[in-house]
């Protein structure tokens, strides 16, 4: 690491480990480390070594724990016990804001972040490793969670290397262990009678000299040498082939083991929780009786709960293969594509916390075996010996960093509400910050009421100072929003997300293709359009709705014909008072012909509806890196970090939620994903 | 121009009649071919009735009504320019699955079953380029019933998380 200096390795005896606590706590640190508690190794507080788990060891395999005394004198003689040390970095709950109500307004206040000072003792090369994984995933930016980023630079990491290894280690094929190189402030190997003592920080540098441990000799080091060996060696033939995985997986979306593993699966979530990379989570609010202060906290959640990925028109995992298939795909193969490494850090916790003794190595090596060959059962494969274990890329020394992006809650005055069909409505919002308004078409903000998670919303319209949510009342939340009155306030937290890209449509003829409710989100492109329309081409919209009734904004479409737009539109059914169309709205795309022509599509509407149009609209010559469609995910944080919208490689609420199709590949439209 | 001829011009110009053979245009042309117009709420076919007319919309729009009792008639499907009406005219029991009104103003060309069935029993190879056209016509339809089956923009049996 840049700046540190050199500093020998010392000795500390054994009986001198109490000095390194006592340093510590003098230093107004809580020094969290191993005991053994309840049948098994946790971290909690220890005030001195008498504390730590002396003779302890543990013996794990496939759905199995155990503790056994050996009569060693050795504190660290066992490997990673149920929880790492997320329990500290990302607590199973953090409140994250505060909405308060006073005279009729409302005010919130993000919470304010004030970690305790810890010091991690005896955090393995794998944990460590999970922490650097955990980094990119929270605290690497564009947007940050400052409760992470402030716990995570408040405490002090002492590793401990490990000497032995368990039947469910793996780091070795991780590449992320048994040795300790970086993310650490010391780092010990315990030996016989004492420990080898290695300095990795400056803050390390500075314990060092007040430890004053004597300097490590040639045995000391030999003898620590050969414990971390003996733990490599014992992890040979025991790991995951993990070069070329992430493409060998992606290419097995379609296995029958996913079947066969949900079988076994209970989904009970705690693989996710004893994950140390594992990082994703709900919004959710507590109020008070009276409803004038609500809490909004974040707590754990799992890709195996149902819910996990439940919007208002469906679930997009109802079956736990899809779940399995999720997780699995998205720890091995797509981490890579979103945070330049693996999510697995090889410390084997899914494996020995499954209730019924699921093992990825096994699902990998049956799901996606090495191309080259079929892999041997996982008992002892011989050929993963010689695996060029994935390095774990250094993480950037920005990567602490504050936010590039701050995204604050602001509040704003409800200044109308309209009907537009009987169950949707559009509010008109006068935000007190106006920079919320700078919203390109098709972001979306999160809406947060007092008493309720925020929600997201699409921007259905900006103009004269006020921003335009249309939002249909289809659960308690937005049923909630639809019914306040004008001069309410509510919060809201944005622009967010990736719009349409209206920039590829300048000078091209523009499809719009709009389904129920979807118009909401395309509405802004109508507006940009006719504000500027001799940049742009013709414009065709095709809106398909249920009933003529559900349709939206029916006083402007004629305004939108006079101004030029094609408007053509389709209902799934009709009384005989409706002398429109009847049908489908790719009925509406029939016979039409762009082949000449250089057309871009705008789609949004369900995503059953948005295949069968691109599908429409291929074979009518517009191309799928010209077709972009606006997806629906449960979002509950909206900047990439609770991890609810994933879809393959993208956080639907960063990266998107507007996607061309060709960028979504055969992942747009396949169930389960 | 004689009514034939001018049926041979209109059945040319849209997507059923473009690409069929010379001989296929004046053959159809000829058994029994006619432009008819309908206004406003005529019923050109009647649910349950025999479909006496296969006909190809030229222009105006047609609506296919089913009668739900309490509801009334239901639109479930128009039939725009260029695509077909009544080909129950030649599927057995030829008798119209649906009530077909004209919603507009509406000029068909409109061929009588009964020599319309006849030429395409006598004449194979006629038979053999208009079934594939009138197929291709249903099996469209059919997609977008199945489509409008699934109530894409229902709200009926959705989740309720928000």
């Amino acid at each position: 690491m840049i700046g540190i200096a050199p500093a020998p390795p010392g000795y500390l005896p054994r009986s001198e480990l109490d000095r390194l606590i006592a340093i510590l706590r003098d230093e107004g640190r809580t020094v969290i480390g191993p005991i053994a508690r309840d049948g098994a190794i946790v971290y909690d507080e220890v005030t001195s070594t008498s504390d730590l788990p002396a003779g302890w060891t543990d013996d794990q395999a496939p759905g199995r724990y155990r503790l056994s005394q050996t009569g060693s004198p050795r504190l660290f003689d066992f490997t990673v016990g149920p929880q790492g040390w997320k329990r500290y970095t990302q607590p199973p709950r953090v409140p994250t804001g505060t909405a308060v109500r006073e005279d009729g307004s409302v005010r919130f206040e993000a919470a304010v972040p004030d970690p305790p000072r810890l010091a991690f003792l005896g955090v393995r090369a794998c944990e460590i490793a999970a922490m650097l994984v955990q980094d990119r995933a929270l605290a690497a930016g564009p947007f940050v969670d400052d409760d992470y980023r402030a716990r995570r630079a408040a405490a002090l990491v002492i590793a401990v290397q490990c000497t032995r290894a368990g039947s469910t280690c793996f780091c070795t094929s991780m590449g992320t262990g048994p040795e300790v190189t970086e993310g650490h402030d010391l780092v010990l190997t315990e030996l016989d009678d004492g420990f080898l003592v290695e300095v990795g920080s400056q803050e390390g540098a500075r314990l060092m000299q007040t430890l004053e441990t004597d300097p490590a000799l040639d045995t000391h080091r030999a003898a620590a040498a050969a414990g971390v060996a003996s733990a490599r060696a014992t992890m040979a033939g025991q790991g995951v082939a993990a070069e070329g995985l992430p493409a060998r997986l992606m290419d097995r979306l379609d296995s029958p083991r996913w079947i066969e593993v949900a079988d076994r699966c209970l989904a009970c979530a705690n693989c996710t929780m004893v994950c140390p990379t594992c990082f994703c989570t709900s919004v959710g609010a507590v109020s008070d009786l009276d409803g004038m202060v609500s809490t909004t906290e974040r707590h754990w959640d799992s890709c195996f709960n149902g819910d996990f990925a439940k919007v208002a028109g469906g679930n997009f995992r109802p079956r736990r293969q899809d779940r399995y298939r999720q997780w699995l795909t998205h720890k091995f193969a797509t981490w890579h594509d979103q945070f330049g490494t693996s999510g697995c850090v090889g410390c084997g916790r899914c494996i020995t916390w499954c209730p019924v003794g699921i093992d990825v190595r096994e699902e990998l090596a049956a799901i996606a075996p090495p191309y080259e060959a079929q892999l041997p059962p996982v008992a002892r494969p011989p050929s993963l010996d010689n695996l060029v274990p994935l390095p774990l890329i250094s993480v950037p020394p920005n990567v602490l960093a504050p936010a590039e992006r701050e995204v604050d809650t602001i509040v704003a005055a409800v200044v109308g509400v309209g009907s537009e069909t009987i169950d949707t409505f559009t509010l008109r919002l006068e935000p007190r910050d106006h920079a919320i308004l700078d919203v390109s078409p098709g972001q979306f903000v999160m809406v947060h009421q007092p008493g309720f998670s925020p929600i997201p919303i699409s921007v259905s319209r900006v103009a004269d100072g006020l921003l335009w949510l249309t939002i249909r009342a289809a659960g308690p939340a937005t049923q909630a929003l639809v019914r306040v009155e004008p001069g309410a306030e509510v919060g809201l937290r944005g622009p967010l997300g990736e719009g349409w890209p209206l920039e590829r449509a300048m000078g091209r003829d523009v499809v719009i293709v709009a389904g129920g409710i979807g118009l909401a989100p395309l509405r802004p492109v109508i507006d940009e359009l006719l504000r500027r329309p001799e940049q742009f081409g013709s414009v065709l919209l095709a809106y398909g709705a249920r009933t003529p009734q559900d349709r939206l904004y029916t006083g402007e479409l004629d305004t939108w014909r006079r101004a030029g737009l094609e408007v053509s539109e389709i209902v799934d059914r009709a009384g005989a008072e409706w002398l429109g169309q009847v049908g489908v709205v790719t009925q509406l795309l029939d016979r039409r012909d762009w082949r000449s022509r250089d057309a871009v599509a705008f789609l949004c509407g369900p995503e059953r509806m948005m295949t069968a149009t691109v599908s429409a609209l291929r074979t009518a010559g517009i191309t799928r890196r010209r077709i972009f469609v606006s997806l629906e995910r449960h979002m509950d944080c909206g900047i990439g970090i609770c991890g609810h919208c994933q879809m393959g490689p993208f956080f639907v609420c960063r990266d998107g939620p507007v996607f061309s199709v060709s960028e979504l590949g055969d992942l747009f439209g396949r169930e389960g994903i | 121009m004689t009514g034939q001829q001018s049926a041979a011009v209109e059945l040319g110009s849209g997507w059923f009649g473009s690409g069929l053979s010379p001989h296929a245009v004046s053959r159809l042309a000829d058994c029994c071919a006619s432009v008819r117009t309908f206004a406003a709420e005529d019923i050109i076919l009647r649910e349950g009735a025999a479909t006496e007319t296969f006909g190809i919309v030229l222009d105006g729009r047609v609506a296919l009504r089913l009668l739900v009792p309490e509801r009334g008639a239901v639109t479930v499907m128009t039939v725009e320019p260029g695509d077909v009406v009544g080909w129950s005219a030649l599927v057995p029991p030829y008798r119209a699955t649906s009530t077909a009104v004209a919603v507009e103003s509406t000029r068909l060309l409109a061929f009588e079953s009964a020599p319309l069935r006849k030429a395409l029993q006598e004449d194979p190879a006629l038979a053999a380029t208009v079934y594939p056209r009138v197929l291709e016509a249903v099996a469209r339809r059919l997609g977008a019933t199945r489509h409008q089956l699934l109530d894409l923009y229902g709200r009926d049996q959705e989740a309720v998380v928000w």
